[in-house]
């Protein structure tokens, strides 16, 4: 990562100086200011997101719910991590019912729960990639533009969307697995 | 059309009913839940600057169009439609610009078109890798970061590929 942003930086700053120097700080303070944005908008779905897990994790909801899934993530990912594994089951779910926001902050704490394994590159890199393979059951972002776009038939995408994703999907878990999976367990 | 709005009240509602029947605090776990949301902000928001900032470079330095074109024909060669290359390079950064990307294009080609449904499909597969990556990875500096993000990127590209040529044949 630090190669690239290296790289990019370089090329694009020459790139500037030679089109249009004025335009490098506007370019750099409206970057973070969008970080800014970003970050509050993050922060009020968070709020919600997080306070709500709080309360279905003491009822007891989240460790039902990773139970469920455990013989089949805890194969996947190769953890035993009870405390990971609540949080792998909250993202998963909450991607397949399409509620982007509930997933990232499960995301990140699975990420970090799993980081603190000790042969946690493996999981690390399962997680991220049956993460994002978006798969979901009901694409709605996608499908509520194309109503909003007059489409005839706006399910027409559902069949060719779950079979990419479902290709994404398979597609990750085998380059990690050939990467990553030569020693067993 | 109506009934994914329905999930999320029910939802709700459902939980902390059960935790009402558990006899859980909701409103002290509530607010433990939310304690949480600084700290984890304050872990990412440097990440996230430095990401937004070099994308914007990246685009005011003209980079970006020139890829653009210069990679189009390959894009063509693919079978993927000249218009939607852009979504292709946008996509893994930034869910918003590839949200207003495709809304541009359904209107512009219309919803029903190979152009439409095919954007549909790129827009609704996969997701954005190198901004997730950001998030993901900022905590704890795993070893190789680096491969974990170029698998999920193949993975995600290929499958798009795979998606517009599904449009075509269903």
């Amino acid at each position: 990562m630090n190669a690239v942003f290296l790289a990019v930086f370089l090329v694009s700053v020459a790139l500037v100086i030679v089109r249009d120097p004025a335009a490098f700080l506007p370019a750099l303070l409206s970057g973070s200011g969008k970080a800014v944005s970003a970050c509050l908008a993050l922060a009020a779905s968070y709020a919600v997101w997080m306070g709500f897990l709080k309360i279905a994790e003491s009822a007891g909801i989240l460790r039902g719910m990773a139970r469920a899934m455990r013989p089949l993530s805890s194969r996947l990912l190769r953890t035993r991590n009870e405390k990971a594994l609540e949080q792998v089951a909250v993202n998963l779910s909450a991607n397949f019912f399409g509620m982007g926001g509930a997933a990232t902050p499960a995301g990140i704490s699975a990420m970090n729960l799993l980081g603190a394994d000790k042969d946690s590159e493996f999981s690390r890199a399962m997680f991220f990639a049956v993460n994002c393979s978006g798969v979901q059951l009901f694409p709605a972002t996608a499908l509520a533009l194309r109503v909003q776009a007059g489409a005839e038939n706006p399910y027409s995408i559902l069949l060719p969307a779950y079979l990419s994703e479902l290709a994404a999907l398979l597609l990750g878990v085998a380059l990690v697995l050939l990467f990553y999976g030569r020693k067993r367990r | 059309m109506i009934w994914p709005s329905y999930i999320l009240p029910v939802l709700f509602a459902a939980v902390l009913l059960v935790a009402a029947f558990r006899r859980v605090k909701a409103y002290d776990c509530f607010a433990e839940g939310v304690k949480g949301v600084l700290p984890l902000l304050a872990s990412l928001f440097p990440y996230i600057a430095g990401i937004t900032v070099l994308a914007e470079l990246f685009e005011a330095s003209g980079l970006s169009a020139g890829l653009r074109s210069a990679l189009s024909p390959a894009f063509t060669a693919l079978g993927v439609p000249e218009e939607i290359a852009p979504l292709f390079l946008i996509k893994p950064f930034s869910g918003s610009g590839s949200l207003s990307l495709l809304g541009d294009l359904l209107s512009r080609y219309g919803a029903d078109s190979y152009i439409g449904r095919c954007a549909s499909v790129v827009y609704a597969s996969g997701e954005t890798v190198f901004y997730l990556s950001a998030l993901y990875f900022a905590g704890r500096g795993g070893k190789r970061p680096a491969l974990p993000v170029f698998i999920a990127f193949v993975a995600n590209f290929l499958s798009a590929l795979l998606g517009c040529l599904f449009c075509r044949i269903l």
